[in-house]
């Protein structure tokens, strides 16, 4: 009786206590409100990793990096290197050194001074430090010299042209020397950019504050910036659309219809560097003994019988851009002289029987994302048609990955991120000790092609040698690419100047809250 | 709508506080006699011929699925995607433009077949864990109920979860993840009544013919402890079904393209705004489903349950 009765009648109590929670969280909200005037609030979907750029691996750290740790040099429109520390540079006769002239007047945001001993610190820092992820990227490089305060010279063992591109990301981002000598940098990290290091909550929140003594400070219109940490993209749209965030990054493409019907709402969208591509085992342990992996033919047929543009529309809205490359059709070094093909059953039939074939099995493995399973499901629908047998085995993203990285399986869904440059996308999926070539596909003329693009500083012939490498990849066809990924950023409508380039990173120069 | 459902999953109270009390439990001649009229007052129970009629329903909707469904619940046309119902599609499509009814009459499979052969898992090895336990006491009893008692002190589908993990994802290591989750349930509940079994006149009676230890058990420890056992069956095959969708929904059962309710409701979570259509059929198809199970379950209660 008295349970019931408390059920529906709430005692006084309750309602004294839900009354002052109400006034109070107005009261909070209101004075928030006040106090935050000038915080861009932003949305992510993964919480970073280590904030250091020797040791970061997530793109969600690279997109609190663009606020806080400026490089080198940058990325502008059309993937071109535009200036940032560095005001210009000049490649040497023989290629195989970089010097830098760098701005006058930058400070770290500790207030030390950032010069060429810096530059020459953190380089070596990089190569050097345990647990670096830079080390790969850096490898070129042989040394680098002090000239003068201002000037910097790098050192290459070989030509290497993608060298600018490399430190227009996490490998050309300078960190104070004396904060790194201190053992938590990562927990305090300094650099030279235009929003400094405040606090970070994990899996929560991370806050950065406007450096005063930043030397492009008037063309950033927020005092401060906070990252939230939301990993549903729904959820992020949800709280953009509330008012209670600013801008939520990766907007899912069925969302996209919602952001654009709400005035108060604005799209960002770029094309991406990304690939989402159909990896064949070809030379990796038993999963490489498959008609398919033995066979280019079938790799053909299997390309032919899938239709490309029906995948973009059924799975993401047809919001992606599909493509048969591995560059995307956006990248200057895509090669113009392969256009997508389209569909043709008739022609994967005949292929197949080339082959004194009816039904060929695969065993096609990938993530167990709805992104991922929708594509494996409409593959596996299409292909079936030509004769295609495709076995799904959805996997836990771990077990995933750890078969992907050992070579375990016939068929895999693999998800690249993409470089501002084609070199660190092609050399380590298609050289024969590529660093992603964990199908073990190894063709010593594509290799050959791949090292003269790397050496090559003129851009017509580094383009040149890319439409040859793509005739012979896509001949061979190890991978089949199926869509680059586009990016969606929603911001409320009361922000603006928001610039969205092909790496996908969230650039603050020029955003204000609108007046 | 799992949290109510895992407690009742619990061995019932009121029945082991009457073995515990010493009740008088079912006695050898009740036991031949019973069937019959529990029968008969079965059929009087609004709930169990409601909870009946449900199961039979989907029962038969999962066995003659071929039949029944109007498309190829994987075949998928690319022109119809997400379309709302019609009447050519009287549930809609999904996200890859296959027909949602068809999915839902063969999504039935999985569901019921997960439910009953998880269920039967549980109870063969569960019961007769819990048999030797009651009957023979001492260390076997402390071993086999300390291991039981582990296994409980985890949540069922934490539990079901991770083994589903391990096993990796397919329907069959789906319905032993949740049997093998079940088990201790079982174990627990046929310790307990025959525990109370055990100190009756009648088996002192048999001990005392010399009759075998196997034989004492299964021919007249068994029957008795078995009325409780099959309520708790019956409850078991609704959480066991929402075990599965759960398991489903996360990625964890049935290999897609193949239906499951659960895997339904995860395609259509992304939908919910747009095409709400894709959640309502499979999620309502669960909602009754359980029901079903757990009306015939409070039924068989009513009926077997000495005290009432």
């Amino acid at each position: 009786m008295q349970l019931a009765s408390l059920r529906k009648y709430p005692s006084p109590a309750a309602i004294v206590l839900a009354t002052s929670m109400l006034v109070g969280g107005i009261l909070a909200g209101t004075l928030l409100a006040s106090a935050e005037a000038a915080t861009l609030r932003v949305a992510i979907q993964d919480d970073p990793d280590a904030l250091d750029p020797a040791t970061s691996g997530t793109y969600t750290g690279r997109f609190v990096f663009a606020a806080m740790c400026d490089k080198l040099v940058d990325i502008g429109k059309d993937l071109a290197i535009v200036p940032q520390l560095a005001e210009s540079w000049q490649w040497s006769a023989d290629q195989k050194a970089l010097t830098f002239t760098l701005r006058h007047g930058v400070t770290f945001q500790d207030g030390e001074p950032f010069d060429a001993a810096a530059v020459k610190f953190n380089i070596e820092r990089m190569q050097t430090m345990k647990d670096s992820r830079r080390k790969a990227e850096l490898s070129p490089v042989a040394g680098v010299e002090v000239l003068a305060p201002d000037q910097v010279r790098f050192d290459l063992k070989t030509p290497f042209a993608p060298l600018l591109s490399v430190l227009s990301d996490r490998a050309g981002m300078m960190v104070s020397p004396k904060a790194a000598a201190k053992e938590d940098f990562a927990a305090h990290p300094v650099c030279a950019g235009p929003y400094a290091f405040v606090e970070r909550k994990a899996r929560d929140v991370i806050r950065l504050a406007k450096y005063q003594g930043y030397w492009d400070k008037e063309h950033f219109g927020y005092d401060e910036v906070a990252y939230f940490y939301v990993p549903d993209s729904t959820v992020r749209l949800s709280r953009v659309r509330a008012g209670d965030l600013d801008i939520a990054e990766r907007i899912a493409p069925t969302d996209l219809k919602t952001v654009r019907d709400d005035q108060k709402l604005k799209l960002y969208v770029s094309p991406g560097l990304a690939v989402s591509h159909l990896m064949v085992n070809v030379g990796a342990g038993e999963k490489a003994n498959t008609p398919l992996g033995k066979d280019a033919r079938l790799r053909k047929a299997f390309e032919l019988s899938i239709d490309r543009n029906v995948i973009n529309r059924v799975a993401f809205n047809g919001e992606n851009t599909p493509d048969n490359q591995m560059i995307p059709p956006s990248d200057p070094y895509h090669a113009k002289g392969y256009p997508m093909p389209g569909r043709e059953i008739a022609a994967a039939k005949a292929m197949i029987a080339q082959t004194g074939m009816s039904t060929v099995p695969v065993e096609l493995t990938f993530e167990n994302s709805l992104t991922d399973a929708r594509v494996a499901q409409i593959v596996q629908s299409m292909v079936k048609e030509a004769g295609f047998d495709v076995k799904l085995l959805p996997l836990e993203t771990s077990t995933a990955i750890e078969r992907y990285l050992n070579g375990n399986f016939e068929m895999y869904i693999a998800n690249w991120s993409g470089r501002g440059d084609p070199d660190p996308t092609l050399y380590p999926f298609f050289s024969c000790e590529g660093g992603q070539n964990v199908n073990k596909y190894c063709n010593k003329d594509l290799e050959t092609v791949l090292d003269a693009a790397r050496a090559e500083s003129d851009v017509q012939k580094r383009k040149e040698l890319y439409e040859k490498a793509t005739g012979i990849y896509l001949t061979d066809l190890s991978s089949i690419p199926l869509y680059h990924p586009n990016w969606f950023f929603a911001s409320s409508a009361k922000v603006e100047g928001i610039t969205v380039l092909p790496d996908g990173l969230l650039r603050l120069r020029d955003v204000r809250p609108v007046q | 709508m799992t949290e109510p459902s895992v407690i009742s999953a619990l061995p019932d109270p009121s029945v082991n506080g009457a073995a515990m009390n010493g009740a008088v439990p079912v006695a050898i001649g009740r036991a031949k006699r019973s069937p019959r009229s529990a029968a008969s007052r079965l059929a009087r129970e609004p709930g169990a011929i409601i909870g009946g009629g449900i199961v039979l329903f989907f029962v038969m909707l999962a066995l003659f699925a071929p039949v029944i469904a109007p498309y190829d619940p994987i075949a998928s046309d690319w022109g119809a995607v997400r379309l709302p119902p019609d009447l050519a599609h009287p549930f809609g499509t999904d996200d890859l433009g296959r027909d949602i009814l068809s999915r839902v009459i063969f999504g039935a499979r999985a569901s019921l077949s997960a439910g009953f052969v998880s269920v039967v898992i549980a109870v063969l090895i569960g019961v007769p864990l819990g048999l030797v336990a009651g009957y023979f006491g001492g260390v076997t009893d402390i071993a086999i109920s300390r291991c039981a008692d582990a296994v409980l002190a985890c949540p069922f589908l934490v539990l079901a979860i991770a083994l589903a993990a391990f096993l990796g994802p397919s329907l069959e290591n789906t319905m032993i993840a949740i049997g093998v989750s079940a088990i201790p349930i079982f174990v627990r509940l046929a310790r307990g009544q025959t525990l109370a079994v055990r100190e009756e006149d009648y088996i002192s009676a048999v001990i005392s013919q010399g009759v075998s230890h196997p034989k004492i058990l299964f021919a007249h420890v068994l029957p008795n402890v078995m009325p409780p056992i099959l309520v708790q069956a019956t409850l078991t095959t609704a959480i066991a079904v929402l075990a599965e969708a759960s398991l489903a929904f996360l990625g964890l059962g049935q290999l897609p393209p193949a239906p499951s309710w659960g895997s339904m409701l995860d395609a259509a979570r992304q939908f919910l705004l747009d095409a709400p259509w894709m959640a309502v059929s499979p999620g309502l198809a669960i909602v009754i489903v359980v029901i079903g199970f757990n009306l015939i379950g409070d039924a068989l209660n009513d009926v077997l349950n000495p005290r009432t």
